[in-house]
C-alpha cells in the first residue's frame, strides 16, 4: 500500500514536472532528444530514490541537475559526438540539433544557442523552471551574485540579438 | 523590448515542448537502477530486465563460427536466442540478455572483443572475481542501461576502462516466468576473473 502510495506522487510529479524539466534541459543543451533522454534518465533515478527526492526542497531541480550531470557524463564518453551544439553552427541552422521547428521557435533557439553554456544554464533554470535566484545559484553550485551577473549579460545579449529580428518582422 | 516581453518571449519559445517518455516507462525504469542497488552492493550501475522466452539459437556469424578470442575475426553482431552482443562502429558493445544460458560463450565473445570481463548467471561470482570501486561518473563513462526498441540494452565502452579494471556481468533470476536481471560491477581484472 505505503509503495502504491509513493508511485502515484511519483506519477503526479513526473506529469507536472516533466514537460517544464524537459524545456529547461532542451534550452540549456540545445538539443531535444538528448535532452528528452536525459530527462528521463533523470526522472528514473529520481523514482529509484523518491523517499529522499520527494522531500528536497525543490525535486524540479534536482531532476535538471541530474539531467544536466548525466549530460556532462555523456558528453565525456562521446567525445566524438558532441551532444551541445557550436553556438555559432547552431546560429546558422535554425530549430536543428533535435528540436523541431513546430515545437520551438527557431530564432530564440539560435539566439540562446549563442550564449555561453552557462548564461544558457541560468536562463533555462530562471525563466524556464522559474528558480528564483538563490535556488538557480544552488543548483549550479555557483554564488547568487554570479547567476544575477549571468542573467544580467544573457539578457542583454539576447535583447541585441533579437531586437534586429523583431525590427526586421515588423517592417511592411 | 523590456526583461518581461523579453522573458515571455524566451519561454513561449519553448511552450510546445511536451515529454514523450509515459510514467509507466520511467517507473519501469527505476525499479531497475532500484532493484539493482540491492543485490549488486559495492558496484555501480544498473538492471536490465527482460520478459519472454525464446526458443532455439540464431545465429548471424557464418556457420561454424565460434568466439576465438581473436577480435578481427568477430562479426560486428553474435546473437543467440538467450542474448545479442553488437559490437558498434564507436568501438562500444551492446549486450542484450534475454534468458540465463550460454554465460561462457558470453564472456569469451566479450573477451574477443577486447574486454576484461567475467559473466556469471548463478547470482554469485564466487571469490575469483574481487570488486573494485569506482566514482560514479567513471562508471557512468564505462557502462550505461539504454532502451532500444522496447528492449534494455547494456552499452559498454572498453576504451574508458581504466588500467588494471574489469567487468563482472552478473544474472540472477529475477521470476518464475523468465524476466532476468542484470548487475555490472566494476572489478580488479586478474586472470582468474577477466581472463
Amino acid at each position: 500500500m505505503v509503495v502504491r502510495t509513493q508511485q502515484q506522487d511519483f506519477a503526479e510529479f513526473y506529469r507536472s514536472a516533466a514537460d517544464e524539466c524537459l524545456r529547461t534541459v532542451v534550452v540549456s543543451i540545445g538539443d531535444q532528444d538528448t535532452a528528452q533522454e536525459l530527462v528521463d534518465e533523470a526522472f528514473a533515478r529520481a523514482w529509484s530514490s523518491w523517499r529522499t527526492v520527494s522531500r528536497h526542497p525543490a525535486p524540479k531541480a534536482w531532476v535538471v541537475r541530474t539531467a544536466l550531470n548525466a549530460g556532462i557524463s555523456r558528453w565525456r564518453r562521446q567525445r566524438r559526438e558532441v551532444s551541445v551544439p557550436d553556438p555559432a553552427r547552431a546560429a546558422d541552422l535554425p530549430a536543428t540539433g533535435g528540436a523541431s521547428a513546430s515545437q520551438v521557435d527557431p530564432q530564440i533557439m539560435a539566439a540562446l544557442m549563442r550564449l555561453p553554456a552557462r548564461q544558457r544554464e541560468v536562463v533555462a533554470l530562471r525563466l524556464i523552471l522559474d528558480l528564483d535566484t538563490t535556488r538557480t545559484a544552488e543548483v549550479l553550485g555557483i554564488a547568487p551574485g554570479t547567476v544575477m551577473a549571468h542573467m544580467g549579460r544573457a539578457m542583454a545579449a539576447l535583447r541585441l540579438d533579437l531586437q534586429p529580428e523583431l525590427q526586421q518582422e515588423n517592417r511592411p | 523590448m523590456n526583461d518581461n516581453e523579453l522573458s515571455t518571449m524566451v519561454r513561449e519559445s519553448v511552450a510546445g515542448i511536451r515529454s514523450s517518455t509515459p510514467v509507466d516507462q520511467i517507473i519501469s525504469r527505476g525499479h531497475t537502477v532500484r532493484v539493482w542497488r540491492r543485490r549488486v552492493p559495492a558496484a555501480a550501475g544498473a538492471l536490465v530486465v527482460a520478459g519472454g522466452a525464446a526458443l532455439g539459437v540464431t545465429a548471424l556469424a557464418p556457420p561454424g563460427h565460434t568466439p576465438s578470442g581473436k577480435a578481427a575475426s568477430r562479426p560486428a553482431v553474435v546473437q543467440l536466442a538467450a542474448w545479442t552482443v553488437a559490437k558498434q562502429a564507436n568501438g562500444d558493445i551492446g549486450i542484450t540478455i534475454r534468458q540465463l544460458q550460454h554465460p561462457a560463450q558470453l564472456q569469451a565473445t566479450l573477451r574477443a572483443d577486447g574486454l576484461p570481463a567475467h559473466v556469471s548467471f548463478t547470482g554469485n561470482s564466487g571469490t575469483v572475481c574481487q570488486p573494485r570501486r569506482v566514482s560514479g561518473d567513471i562508471a557512468l563513462d564505462i557502462y550505461r542501461f539504454l532502451e532500444r526498441n522496447g528492449s534494455d540494452v547494456i552499452t559498454i565502452d572498453p576504451s574508458v576502462l581504466p588500467s588494471g579494471v574489469g567487468l563482472n556481468i552478473m544474472g540472477f533470476p529475477s521470476g518464475s516466468s523468465g524476466p532476468v536481471a542484470i548487475g555490472i560491477q566494476t572489478v580488479y581484472a586478474s586472470r582468474q576473473c577477466t581472463g
